[in-house]
């Protein structure tokens, strides 16, 4: 009896550790652990089969790579596609949480995650038929009499950066229509009543308090969107890759794990700086206008 | 000061009238309450002022300008907000230079101000604190501190202390009737609570469910002398009787059926007091005596039987039951810790009132 109650006071107790226990054990099984190994071939020298003989000769191979650049280049479209996705979905997921009725609220809602209900790469090859040479686009605008040779509106850096921007769209309307929704309506109009103009509310209430979602969004997007292999390669053909499909091509297809892992952490680093210079960039201005004001 | 003036003002609400043609000047400068069931259009009346709603038709005049489409943002009136809507990513100093930072004021002219207004409303001690750590009363301190600081020429407050409890209520109130003194602006103040109506107000309204204006008059005038039942149920507690008027050369009469004639004061000026017209009665419990012997004294006197006691402190509720069967409410003073009489359920007591102090209704 004695031991029943205290097995049973100990689970009370510590409930919140216990039900944490099976999400800390995939946590770490499936993330911590592969990173280590990943960051442990990364240091490993190539000759070595198994063993502690550690190196920075990966490191400094990456670094004098010829695809260095390319390490550069996805963080350069990564953050384009993030700014545009941004610029785009800001003033739809505005329009959404503010100004649609709630009648027709779900179903715009509903219609924004359907591209969600077909398999990614079905999306991305669908792309290729509407883009091609024979593609959709080309079809209809040499039937028109448009044009006269179909347009090369494939295999190139812009493909990949529009198709990117379509894809990762959602994933920034989401987190900012649901901090938007959340805004409540009195605190616009008590900034209108204090004399605000519309754009002033906006740009003091409406931007600040959505922040949130700002962010959320931004690192719901350039986070995959720096990593991405697939788009690239079916879209830009494997001319023009971005450092998941190099990463993916040492792994696979050159089979230098080596060279791969060291790849794999230099750019985990770059998103790294990336991430901690824009959460900076968030934080500085709303400091700034808090500092001005209480001098 | 300026009044402000609705003229034949027409609202819908998502297809509903909320408004219909409704005229109402409040003057400027007073302390004006706009008293009213929920859903009777009160608190669209002062979005209308506040320029948070548009009306259908008719005009709004804040002295001599129509302000019936003027940018919320140019008028100068503003709104203590029901629930404060204070900004939730601003500190109390944020909130309340809000007005002022918007417009490019010089820094050390806000921060002037702002601390000038935060203590005349006793939160000078907590200027940097985020408004997630205060407590209501000091949110609806914010909330006025807020909407003053830019010298407004009408201030709205949309039941701005629903969400006190009894006694920072009472305290708020007394500190909004010295704030009204002091700034001079016309304060609207639109509750449901006849109390809080009552204890700020100059002036006051009294709208019924339908969005009509009932009565426009100082608090004594609409608890004393109310124009129709729904006033006089609506402000304070009442007994509505229903009679018939009877007249004789100068002596008016009312009728209740099953208890007989009653003196009350008429006048034949008004249509509807003719002979044998139906009218209502209403009889404050508090202008009523209760005794268990008979009086002297009265214009008018009723039997009846204690039915019910409820003890309020200050007061005590009698329902008394007539013969007819209807119930009536007395009030009595509890003037001393051991009464002479101690009236209790069941006992048989006799009820007094002066003829002055009932008031005639038509409807």
């Amino acid at each position: 009896m004695k031991i029943k109650e205290n097995i049973n006071n100990f689970i009370t107790d510590n409930a919140s550790f216990i039900f944490s226990v099976p999400a800390v054990l995939w946590q770490v099984l499936f993330l911590y652990v592969p990173f280590f190994f990943v960051l442990y071939t990364s240091f490993k020298r190539v000759t070595d089969s198994f063993g502690f003989d550690l190196t920075c000769d990966n490191y400094r191979a990456v670094l004098s790579s010829p695809y260095f650049y390319i390490i550069a280049r996805s963080a350069f479209i990564a953050s384009g596609v993030t700014f545009l996705c941004l610029i785009c979905a800001y003033p739809l997921a505005y329009f959404l949480a503010l100004k649609v009725d709630r009648r027709w609220k779900n179903v715009l809602l509903f219609l924004l995650t359907l591209p969600f209900w077909t398999n990614f790469l079905i999306q991305i090859y669908s792309w290729v038929f509407v883009l091609d040479h024979n593609g959709l686009i080309n079809m209809v605008l040499l039937k028109v009499g448009f044009i006269q040779e179909p347009l090369h509106m494939i295999n190139n850096m812009g493909a990949v950066f529009f198709v990117m921007l379509y894809y990762y769209l959602p994933f920034m309307i989401m987190p900012l229509y649901s901090i938007l929704e959340k805004i409540q309506h009195d605190l616009l109009e008590a900034s209108m009543d204090l004399g605000a103009t519309h754009w002033q509310t906006f740009r003091r209430i409406t931007v600040p308090l959505s922040m949130a979602g700002i962010k959320t969004g931004v690192f719901l997007v350039f986070v995959p969107a720096f990593g991405e292999f697939v788009i690239p390669s079916v879209i830009g053909g494997g001319h023009h890759m971005l450092v998941g499909s190099l990463i993916s091509h040492y792994f696979l297809v050159v089979r230098d794990n080596q060279l791969g892992a060291a790849f794999t952490i230099v750019s985990g680093f770059v998103l790294l700086v990336c991430a901690l210079l824009f959460n900076w960039l968030c934080v500085v201005p709303s400091q700034q206008v808090q500092k001005e004001l209480a001098q | 000061m300026r009044n402000i003036r609705f003229d034949k003002i027409t609202k819908h609400y998502q297809g509903d009238l909320i408004l219909d043609k409704l005229s109402l000047e409040i003057p400027g400068g007073a302390f004006f309450a706009l008293l009213g069931p929920s859903g009777s259009g009160k608190t669209t009346l002062l979005r209308l002022i506040a320029g948070l709603e548009e009306a259908d038709s008719g005009s709004i005049f804040l002295g001599d300008s129509d302000i019936t489409h003027m940018p919320i943002y140019k008028r100068r009136v503003n709104t203590v907000f029901q629930n404060y809507a204070l900004f939730p990513h601003m500190d109390v100093f944020d909130n309340v230079a809000y007005s002022l930072s918007i417009r490019n004021i010089p820094k050390d002219i806000i921060k002037e101000k702002v601390i000038k207004i935060l203590k005349t409303v006793d939160l000078d001690k907590h200027i940097y604190k985020s408004i997630h750590n205060l407590s209501g009363g000091q949110k609806q301190r914010v909330a006025l501190a807020r909407a003053i600081i830019n010298e407004p020429d009408v201030l709205l407050l949309d039941e701005p202390l629903a969400a006190l409890d009894l006694k920072l209520r009472e305290k708020m109130l007394i500190e909004l009737i010295d704030l009204q003194a002091t700034l001079k602006t016309t304060f609207v103040y639109v509750t449901h609570d006849q109390f809080e109506a009552l204890t700020v107000a100059d002036h006051m309204a009294i709208m019924n469910h339908d969005g009509e204006i009932e009565q426009v008059g100082t608090p004594k005038e609409i608890y004393e002398f109310p124009v129709s039942t729904f006033v006089a149920a609506f402000v304070g507690t009442t007994n509505l009787l229903k009679g018939v008027l009877h007249i004789a050369g100068e002596q008016f009469h009312v009728e209740f059926s099953g208890l007989g004639m009653f003196e009350v004061v008429g006048s034949k000026e008004k249509e509807w007091m003719r002979n044998g017209n139906t009218i209502f009665v209403s009889l404050r419990p508090e202008k009523i005596d209760i005794s268990k012997t008979p009086m002297t004294g009265f214009s008018n006197g009723l039997e009846g039987i204690v039915q019910s006691i409820v003890y309020h402190g200050r007061s005590t509720q009698y329902n008394v039951q007539l013969k007819n069967g209807e119930i009536v409410q007395v009030f009595e003073q509890n003037e001393e810790h051991f009464p002479q009489e101690i009236i209790d359920y069941d006992d048989p007591v006799f009820l007094y009132w002066q003829k002055e102090n009932v008031v005639l209704l038509e409807k």
